[in-house]
């Protein structure tokens, strides 16, 4: 096991640091991280890493394969572009979380501010409370689950992103529309919530049943045609 | 008898655009870039001094006139070494068809040049066809993907370009086809409308925390380049700076685009002229001339524009549309295929259509046939060559024998605008007009 | 764009090194703002007085300006006069108009600025880093109960003494202000001010932010309701702290643009602009959320 003390290191010793640890497949511990920016940023192998205590920006971002555990809470743009990994956090998430994750899993046992999951790509978005203003704003593809209550404008231009809320949504966004959750949902949304939260977490949260379904109108997918000559010059 | 007399305010072009709105209710989206006719200072409002009685030329043709460039000395740990001063711009694939890409990267290697990634990240024949490749970090982050960006020579975190500042990219359906769709995480054929902003960050102060998960993301070892539109570009530029940038970029209003609304590219920006000039004037009040590169682009047509820019304070220039042009862009070939856009050759910007008669600008596998590879990769290396040749010959006129060494006062300028931008006196008078 | 932070000690004691709280806040939050440190800091005085910062001038050689505004001030009642840097601070008798008194002290010079005025209130700012303003002001000294705290990095406007931040809601005693954004109509909303013959000291949009606020509280709506005001009339991005006699509270724009944080136990409020500049300054076991859009929090001080 790596012990790692973050108080009396630079960002960049703690995350070489890290990156030995995984190197040599040992689980990583770094305590005192002070809420500091840019750890864990760019993790390249299977690897396990907790953080005791709280991160700043970008925890976890443009990474790809390692596991990260975050007992305190998240800053700005948690996973930021991951391509494949875990990022937890025990608290609460800052503005854009997960914002353009390509793939792997970010799970929020608190709640996410503005903008979770923008351009969001692939991969699974799992929050346990309340999620902030304009959640999956331009998500691509990929899942996002709230748990609690959505924020105003909600799915807000969105393509191939499902997203599932088990709260309030306070409103949709633009082109976003409710959908029915047919028994496939259900089972898939079922196994995510027991595979991603805590059993103790999960007793808390509404049956998958009671989640609703929110996608893409597909209304502003395309421009409107009206003609070809129109179309040539015009939108 | 008295000719007609038409309107001078609502003139054929504005009653056209009148009434195709009246007919759909929609606003034009078009390619190329600034069309109306330019009615601001430009480089062409500069003339160079070359030597005569006070400074010595040097030997046109024979005398040593080196062009190479360094960019990214601040804080990189292994900066980016050109053997000439002007590098191939980020344009999307997806925008440009992958023919027309790999002819870019092939043509600009060819000389010792750069090219640049583009929205929707990096094509692996991109990778293995350039010998200096930066990666472009966008607000779409369309393709981001930290190995690819590992593997880049530059990252270059791009917060806006000339052609349209303050909104984000597009790319109508036709050219949405299945592979690009794959690259972008996006359904086929939609008319993709990426964001204005970037997702994890917004303002300069978040900036800075960016900046440095770029560096930890790359090892600390390549340079980071900051690019925007010209807009308010002293205070922009002097952000920049405080945010880390290795080399600042300004991208002018003349700037080009595959596709975006036309009231952007007339209507929104500065002149690159004079883009350049407050540029300098940032990095040398920040205290960092010098220090910070500087890249200029918008609408550079040459080894003049370059060499002027460059004598304003640029260390390189990008081209974008000049190197499209060279690749046929705009050539009189194919022209019933240009007739049936709407467009003809030498007036022709409808890269949104993705019905290039070139095979640039479009993902129609027929028409890229058009556009063969090392044909094209020839044609731009070729250009590439010439402007460097250009911008030797105008250094060496003036004395210089580095092209670095070109500075504001080897020019004089011609009209009183370009007196008052560039802080150089007027030809014929001797005096700086307009501070 | 900048860093915010702000501290409420809520326990009963009366003074906390409040001031040292802020420091350490501020120290933590230097990267992002890296131009100027500023702080509001709220303590307790004499009853029946008020205490002035009073900004001397630009230059350099301000001991002459010392000395006129000093007779100035003593036609108000000034005493403990007190000088650091290009500050003169000092009590006077408290009034219920400030007008003639601000007239009269800034009749000395056309660079001289009553920076700040209150009960309570004290507001000393500096370009340079929070390192810089303790050097000069020994702020981690200052004893009282709760305070707000800023570092600016400049965006559209000059970096000096009067353009940072805190920016106190000129004329009106003891409010302060902290902006971490961009007010997009604030040419607009000036114009209108200045037909009201208001005047502004900078051009940095952050004033405005004050100077609204104040207007909001003058026509008796109480900090809450001023707040929320802000959300429907300020275009633009903002994240704000502000500070009166009687009460401690933030909003947040409705796209929230910018990031603000806060934690709340029995013991204190402490908001930041981020986590980073909370576990640098408080420890302790205690969690903390980011604000969501549209925002607005007010504690009673």
């Amino acid at each position: 096991m790596a012990n790692i003390d973050a108080s009396a290191q630079s960002v960049r010793e703690i995350n070489q640091a890290i990156r030995h640890g995984i190197g040599r497949k040992e689980a990583v511990i770094v305590q005192n991280p002070g809420a500091r920016h840019n750890l864990g940023v760019a993790l390249l192998e299977v690897g396990e890493v907790r953080i005791a205590g709280s991160v700043g920006y970008y925890c976890g971002g443009l990474s790809d394969g390692a596991s990260i555990e975050i007992e305190g809470s998240a800053g700005w743009g948690l996973a930021e572009s991951m391509l494949s990994g875990t990022v937890r956090v025990h608290g609460n998430a800052g503005s854009g979380a997960a914002a353009a994750l390509r793939g792997g899993t970010v799970v929020i046992h608190g709640d996410a501010a503005a903008r979770l999951g923008v351009s969001l790509k692939g991969g699974t978005v799992l929050v346990g409370g309340n999620c902030g203003y304009m959640a999956g704003f331009m998500a691509q593809k990929g899942t996002l689950v709230v748990c609690g209550d959505a924020g105003e404008a909600f799915a807000d231009s969105m393509y191939a992103t499902e997203c599932y809320v088990g709260g309030k949504v306070t409103n949709l966004g633009t082109d976003a529309v409710l959908a029915t959750m047919d028994p496939g949902d259900v089972v898939r949304l079922e196994e995510m919530l027991a595979a991603y939260l805590p059993p103790a977490l999960r007793k808390t949260k509404p049956r998958a049943v009671d989640f609703k379904k929110v996608v893409s109108g597909r209304k502003l997918w395309n421009f409107d045609k009206r003609a070809w000559k129109i179309w040539q010059e015009a939108l | 008898m008295p000719e007609l007399q038409a309107s001078g305010i609502f003139a054929a072009r504005v009653i056209e655009d009148i009434q195709s709105k009246a007919d759909s209710g929609l606003y034009a989206i078009r390619g190329f870039g600034t069309l109306r006719e330019r009615r601001w200072a430009t480089f062409d409002d500069l003339t160079f001094l070359p030597c005569s009685l006070t400074r010595i030329p040097l030997e046109g043709y024979r005398e040593k006139c080196s062009t190479k460039t360094v960019l990214g000395k601040r804080f990189a740990k292994k900066p980016i070494e050109l053997d000439i001063p002007v590098m191939i711009t980020g344009m999307s694939w997806g925008a440009l068809s992958y023919n027309a890409k790999v002819a870019l990267a092939k043509g600009a290697a060819a000389v010792g040049s750069s090219n640049t990634t583009g929205d929707g990240g990096m094509l692996k024949a991109e990778r293995e066809n350039s010998r200096t490749l930066i990666y472009e970090v966008l607000p779409s982050r369309y393709g981001i993907n930290i190995h690819d960006m590992r593997i880049a020579d530059a990252i270059e975190l791009t917060i806006g370009q000339g052609a349209k500042p303050g909104t984000g990219g597009l790319l109508l359906g036709s050219k949405v086809s299945d592979r690009i769709a794959e690259q972008r995480d996006l359904p086929i054929g939609v008319d993709q409308r990426s964001p204005a902003r970037h997702p994890d960050f917004l303002g300069p102060d978040d900036m800075i925390i960016k900046v440095e998960e770029l560096r930890e993301a790359t090892d600390w070892q390549v340079p980071i380049f900051i690019k925007m539109g010209a807009s308010r570009v002293y205070d922009d530029v002097k952000l920049a700076v405080k945010a880390g940038a290795d080399v600042v970029v300004v991208d002018g209003m003349e700037g080009g685009t595959g596709a975006s609304p036309a009231i952007f590219q007339e209507h929104t920006g500065i002149p690159t002229l004079a883009a350049v000039c407050e540029a300098r004037a940032a990095l040398q009040d920040s205290g960092v001339y010098g220090e910070v590169q500087l890249i200029i682009a918008g609408g550079i047509r040459d080894g003049v524009d370059a060499a002027k820019a460059m004598a304003l304070g640029a260390d390189a220039c990008y081209i974008g549309t000049a190197s499209l042009i060279a690749l046929n862009c705009n050539k009189p070939i194919y022209e019933e295929d240009y007739r049936a856009i709407g467009a003809a050759p030498y007036a022709c910007h409808h890269c949104h259509t993705g019905r290039c008669p070139v095979g640039i600008t479009t993902q129609d596998r027929e028409l890229m046939k058009r556009l063969d590879i090392e044909e094209g990769a020839e044609r731009v290396r070729n250009f590439l060559r010439t402007m460097t040749l250009e911008i030797q010959m105008l250094a060496r006129s003036c004395g210089k024998s580095d092209v670095h060494h070109l500075e504001p006062e080897d020019m004089a300028a011609l009209t009183l605008e370009a007196s008052a931008i560039c802080n150089l006196p007027l030809a014929g008078t001797r005096k700086v007009f307009g501070r | 764009m900048c860093g915010i932070v702000g501290y409420f000690d809520k326990t009963t004691a009366n003074q906390t090194a409040v001031g040292e709280r802020l420091l350490k806040m501020l120290e933590a939050l230097a990267c992002r703002g890296p131009d100027s440190a500023g702080v509001a800091m709220f303590g307790s005085l004499p009853p029946r007085h008020l205490v002035a910062q009073v900004k001397l001038g630009d230059s350099d050689n301000l001991a002459e300006r010392a000395q006129l505004v000093t007779e100035l001030a003593k036609e108000f009642g000034g005493e403990e006069f007190s000088r650091a840097d290009a500050y003169l601070r000092f009590l006077f008798k408290e009034v219920d108009n400030l007008k003639p008194f601000l007239s009269k002290i800034e009749s000395a010079g056309h660079d001289v600025e009553v920076v700040s005025v209150g009960r309570r209130l004290e507001i000393v700012k500096e370009v340079g880093s929070p390192g810089r303003l303790e050097k000069a002001f020994q702020v981690s000294k200052f004893q009282g109960k709760y305070g707000i705290g800023h570092t600016r990095l400049s965006t559209e406007s000059v970096v000096d003494l009067s353009h940072s931040q805190p920016f106190w809601g000129h004329g009106y005693a003891d409010l302060a202000i902290v902006h971490n954004g961009h007010i997009t109509n604030y040419h607009q909303l000036r114009r209108i001010y200045e037909q009201r013959g208001v005047r502004f000291y900078t051009e940095n949009d952050s004033e405005i932010v004050a100077t609204f606020l104040a207007d909001k509280l003058r026509q008796g709506k109480d900090l809450e309701a001023a707040l929320h005001s802000m959300i429907i009339e300020l275009d633009g991005s903002f994240s704000c702290l502000v500070a009166t006699d009687k009460a401690f509270g933030f909003v947040k724009d409705p796209f929230s643009f910018k990031p603000l944080l806060f934690a709340e136990t029995d013991q204190f409020v402490a908001v930041a602009t981020e986590e980073v500049a909370l576990r640098g300054a408080i420890p302790g076991n205690y969690s903390a959320r980011e604000a969501q859009a549209r925002e607005v929090k007010v504690w009673q001080t």
